[in-house]
């Protein structure tokens, strides 16, 4: 395709750029070149401050986000403590799921420095997705792969350690 | 509405010929009689002038009957025109009546009426078939009675030259008489057939292009093309076959009048010979015979009118002849006042299909108590909203509100009393002004047609629009109206002085969402087009859609050396969008960030075949405009498919001081140069208080600057002005500007306004986000309870704590009912669902 291939004398677009990175996520990675490319035009880059909420606990903000540059990190607020879950460091790709379908966030993320995000929300994906029947499962077994992925890493590293939350596990049985 | 009349659908196609249209039907008959004797004139003359004058050589005799004969022509041919006046008038009026009195009446109707009735089919009955019996009406009169009077005076005439002549020519008339109803009965079946076939293709195609999304959605072209195909063709063999019964009638009308003549030729010739009959009666006679058959062709043609309209007619009537369930309004009392209890007793309701969706319902509420229903999708809660608003007739037990049985009262006894939000609202096209009074004014009398006084201030209006979350929606709005130079000059002056304020308190906190004006720096979020004139035209040759075929621009492009880089600019830009947004559809969402419109794609994509065989210098001229117009539209903070080579970025900063100093000297007048002192009329309000644009689309940011922004004009009291300028938003058909929320919000604070006394809500609060939500609750608590009584289907189970009453239903029974605390201390259903949210 002619897109990517890089002219050296004009600088790249931002659409490029971001199709490069949406190229890298998992989420993505069935979709054929012309619907990333519609991906990559449609989303938006947001820049937030040092400890400014990217997303909050409770709300359905419908986004997903790449971080481009930056870190974050993930807390979880419980009867009015807020206690860290993980950080986010730039690269990663959080929210997939919420793209799919209506969920509240069960945590809150919180840019620890300076943050610049790929942003896509629900609306745009499902639209685009509208338009390309049938890729949607490409997207389903994608994330099928990693909650299974997920799962089992959990398992081999923490199943032992777990104890009584053992019966709480089989989230790929779901 | 109709005073005594019969509804629309009982009255007879008969009935609409003289009700409204007497005086035009009495002026009709005065002007025909008179018509009919100038008709007869001119052939007296033509006998006489053979008879007498050709025969007597008598000049002067020839010249009078000439004479009287044109005269009688003209006159005729002058009260023909009037007669044709008056039909169309008679006619289209009619027409327009019966428009009206079945679109009243279809409104009334019962909604499941509408679950089994296509909008195609609605839109047909309206536009078209309507139309021929008006078509009739118009006729009615004016043609058996011209035509028949027309027939009897020449008929009379032929008699009076000459009995026997003229009963022989006469003798074929019965026969038609006879012959052509058997034909129009084949004419009826296959009309009747027609205007059923009809409304079935109108509701194809309705139901298909309301459901394209699911047909593109599936790919299933071939099955829709199928079932539409397959219509088509049933509705051409119906019309063919309409069509030739329609022309044998016609044929066969048109062959036995012609008969006439030849009876006359054989019979009229050889009595001439034999010295019976005089040339100049044979003439006559021939003549009158001949004008025989015009009036009867329209008679001929009248009858099939009268049959095809009073078949479409008919059909269109029988077909929307169902009984409105409730009487629109009291007819021998004031509407009343209810109190707010509301007592349901026994409730049932049963589809026409036999399913029992409600059964054995009771509930009680006193005034100002608060219930929520919960259950599965499916379990009826809405069907129970729905009935106790009036919207269903239950089928069995009652439903008392104020102690009055709800089926017993009048659509406007319930408006008086109940707000209802539907589960999914409907806004209609108009600003957001007339969709906020919707309900209050179709409280009032006449549905506030009456006067001013009633209506809502609007201090009601803006206190609504807060307590329901869209002031702020409705602050957008106002704050991205474009000023007009004419209005507004008071406004447009405090706005300038706003703006500096604006900058000292705001400006550095605000500095990283906004891209300010600068004359010095080249502007991301404004167009090429913008940064080079940097100032608003006052001339619409500079307008932004004229920039691009305007010689004095294109010139000093050349000169500023700026032509070649935007060019190639452009074809990036064109290749690039064409590339990515080619095949998707003119959704507004994908169109956003792309400089090309939806409606130029088309173009634009022919303009990438040309791109592919020829050199950019080899492009017809009307290509390089389109490119050149594309980029000097490219925005690089929006447009993001291409990026803005840095050399150019230095042509054009380079360029707007170039350009500001010729223009300067040239024509002084063209623009308004951007400046802190001058209002920009080409932008929004919002910009021109920032005297920059937004940089950023992201929620959060929008929150901080409406925040601000909102402090400033409160400040500078400035809000209701921007409030109200909000309030002529237009929301577009179905309100398909708005977001889902926002028509949520406004759904409900149309009804809010109208402070019903009873309120119910069926998941009105679905498309809001938890703040949303949780605003509107807090209200209904705060404000509501004690006062009106509320009946809320709620979906989500969060909300439901602080009920006076819930009531949990399953397949179309309540469960239990009591407070939140008493069922979760039950762990019964109540406490199963909440556990399972």
């Amino acid at each position: 395709m002619s897109l990517l291939e890089k002219n050296n004398s004009t600088p790249s677009s931002e659409f490029e750029e971001n199709l490069e990175l949406l190229r890298q996520i998992y989420f993505f990675s069935g979709l054929p070149l012309e619907t990333l490319k519609v991906f990559a035009y449609l989303c938006s880059r947001e820049k937030f401050k040092q400890d400014e909420y990217i997303f909050s606990q409770d709300e359905d903000d419908g986004q997903a986000f790449y971080i481009i540059s930056g870190q974050a990190r993930l807390e979880r607020r419980d009867n009015g403590e807020t206690i860290g879950v993980r950080e986010y460091k730039t690269g990663e790709f959080i929210g997939g799921l919420t793209l799919l379908g209506e969920t509240k966030r069960l945590f809150s993320l919180k840019s620890a420095t300076e943050t610049t995000c790929l942003v896509l929300n629900r609306e745009k994906f499902s639209k685009t997705m509208e338009q390309f029947p049938g890729l949607l499962a490409k997207i389903f077994n994608a994330v099928a792969k990693s909650i299974d992925t997920w799962e089992e890493r959990f398992l081999s590293n923490r199943g032992d350690q777990c104890g009584e939350c053992l019966n709480q596990l089989g989230v790929t049985l779901i | 509405m109709a005073k005594s009349e019969p509804p629309i659908v009982k009255r007879s196609l008969f009935s609409w010929i003289f009700a409204g249209n007497l005086k035009y039907q009495i002026l009709l008959l005065i002007v025909i009689i008179v018509m009919v004797g100038a008709r007869v004139l001119p052939l007296e003359m033509q006998k006489r002038v053979i008879n007498e004058a050709v025969k007597l050589r008598n000049l002067d005799l020839l010249l009078m009957y000439c004479g009287i004969y044109l005269a009688a022509v003209v006159f005729f041919s002058l009260l023909k025109y009037v007669t044709n006046v008056i039909q169309t008038l008679i006619s289209q009026r009619t027409t327009a009546r019966m428009r009206k009195a079945l679109y009243h009446h279809i409104l009334t109707l019962p909604l499941n009426f509408f679950r089994k009735t296509q909008p195609g089919t609605v839109v047909n009955a309206l536009t078209n078939e309507l139309t021929l019996p008006g078509n009739f009406v118009g006729m009615a009169v004016a043609s058996p009675v011209t035509n028949l009077l027309t027939l009897l005076a020449f008929a009379v005439y032929l008699f009076w030259l000459n009995p026997l002549l003229a009963a022989v020519s006469l003798s074929i008339y019965p026969i038609v008489v006879f012959l052509i109803p058997l034909l129009q009965r084949g004419v009826n079946k296959a009309n009747k057939k027609r205007v059923d076939a009809a409304r079935k293709f109108s509701a194809r195609i309705a139901e298909s292009i309301s459901g394209v999304h699911e047909i593109h959605g599936n790919g299933a072209y071939d099955i829709e093309n199928r079932k539409y195909d397959s219509l088509v063709d049933r509705l051409l063999k119906i019309r063919i076959v309409w069509s030739l019964y329609r022309f044998a009638v016609k044929t066969a009308n048109g062959f036995f009048t012609s008969l006439g003549p030849f009876l006359v030729f054989v019979l009229g010739g050889y009595l001439t010979i034999k010295g019976q009959l005089e040339l100049g009666a044979l003439v006559a006679f021939l003549s009158a015979q001949e004008r025989l058959f015009e009036p009867w062709r329209e008679l001929i043609e009248f009858y099939q009118v009268y049959q095809d309209g009073k078949i479409n007619y008919t059909r269109t009537m029988e077909y929307f002849d169902v009984e409105p369930e409730h009487a629109l309004k009291p007819k021998d009392r004031e509407p009343m006042q209810l109190a707010g209890d509301v007592e349901v007793r026994d409730l049932s309701f049963v589809t026409n299909t036999g399913i029992r969706l409600l059964d054995g319902i009771n509930i009680s509420l006193t005034e100002g108590e608060h219930l929520a229903l919960v259950g599965f999708s499916g379990s009826g809660k809405s069907t129970l909203a729905m009935c106790i608003g009036q919207l269903y007739k239950y089928t069995g037990g009652s439903v008392l509100i104020g102690n009055q049985e709800v089926s017993d009262l009048t659509k406007k006894d319930m408006v008086n009393n109940i707000g209802f939000v539907a589960q999914s609202p409907f806004i209609f096209d108009g600003t957001i002004e007339e969709n906020i009074l919707y309900s209050s004014l179709a409280k009032l009398d006449g549905n506030g047609r009456g006067g001013e006084e009633q209506r809502p201030s609007l201090d009601d209006v803006i206190a609504v629009l807060h307590q329901t979350g869209i002031f702020v929606d409705v602050l957008r709005f106002g704050l991205n109206a474009i000023l007009t130079h004419e209005k507004n000059e008071a406004l447009v002056n405090t706005i300038v002085k706003v703006r500096k304020n604006f900058q000292r308190d705001y400006g550095e906190d605000l500095a990283d969402y906004v891209e300010f004006f600068n004359e010095n720096k080249y502007l991301y979020y404004s167009s090429v087009a913008e940064n080079l004139t940097f100032g608003a035209p006052n001339k619409s040759d500079f307008s932004d859609e004229n920039l691009s075929r305007n010689n004095y621009f294109l010139r000093f492009l050349k000169t500023a050396d700026l032509t070649r880089p935007l060019l190639s600019l452009g074809v990036t830009l064109c290749r690039q969008t064409v590339d990515i947004l080619g095949n998707l559809p003119p959704d507004a969402l994908f169109f956003e960030q792309s400089p090309i419109n939806a409606d130029e794609l088309d173009d634009f994509k022919v303009l990438v075949e040309h791109l592919k065989r020829k050199k950019l210098h080899e492009l017809e001229d009307g290509d390089h405009r389109k490119l050149l117009e594309l980029a000097l539209r490219f925005t690089p903070g929006v447009h993001k498919m291409a990026a803005l080579p840095e050399i150019l970025e230095t042509l054009i900063l380079e360029g707007r001081a170039l350009f500001r100093e010729n223009i300067s000297k040239d024509d002084p007048e063209a623009f308004t140069f951007i400046q802190m002192s001058e209002y920009i009329y080409s932008q929004t309000i919002l910009n021109n208080i920032f005297f920059g644009k937004t940089k950023t689309g992201n929620p959060q940011a929008q929150e901080r600057i409406n925040q601000s922004i909102i402090q400033l004009l409160i400040e500078e009291d400035l809000l209701e002005t921007i409030i109200e300028i909000g309030m002529h938003y237009q929301v577009g058909t179905k309100g398909d500007k708005l977001s889902g929320g926002q028509q949520q919000k406004l759904a409900i604070a149309r009804v809010f306004l109208k402070e019903p006394k009873i309120l119910i809500m069926d998941e009105a609060t679905s498309a809001l986000d938890n703040r949303s939500q949780a605003r509107i609750q807090n209200l209904l608590e705060t404000r509501w309870k004690k006062k009106s009584t509320v009946v809320s289907v709620v979906h989500r189970l969060d909300t439901i704590k602080n009920f006076d009453k819930v009531a949990v239903m399953k397949a179309g029974k309540i469960l239990e009912m009591g407070t939140y605390d008493e069922l979760m201390a039950r762990k019964g259903m109540l406490y199963e669902l909440v556990g399972k949210k």
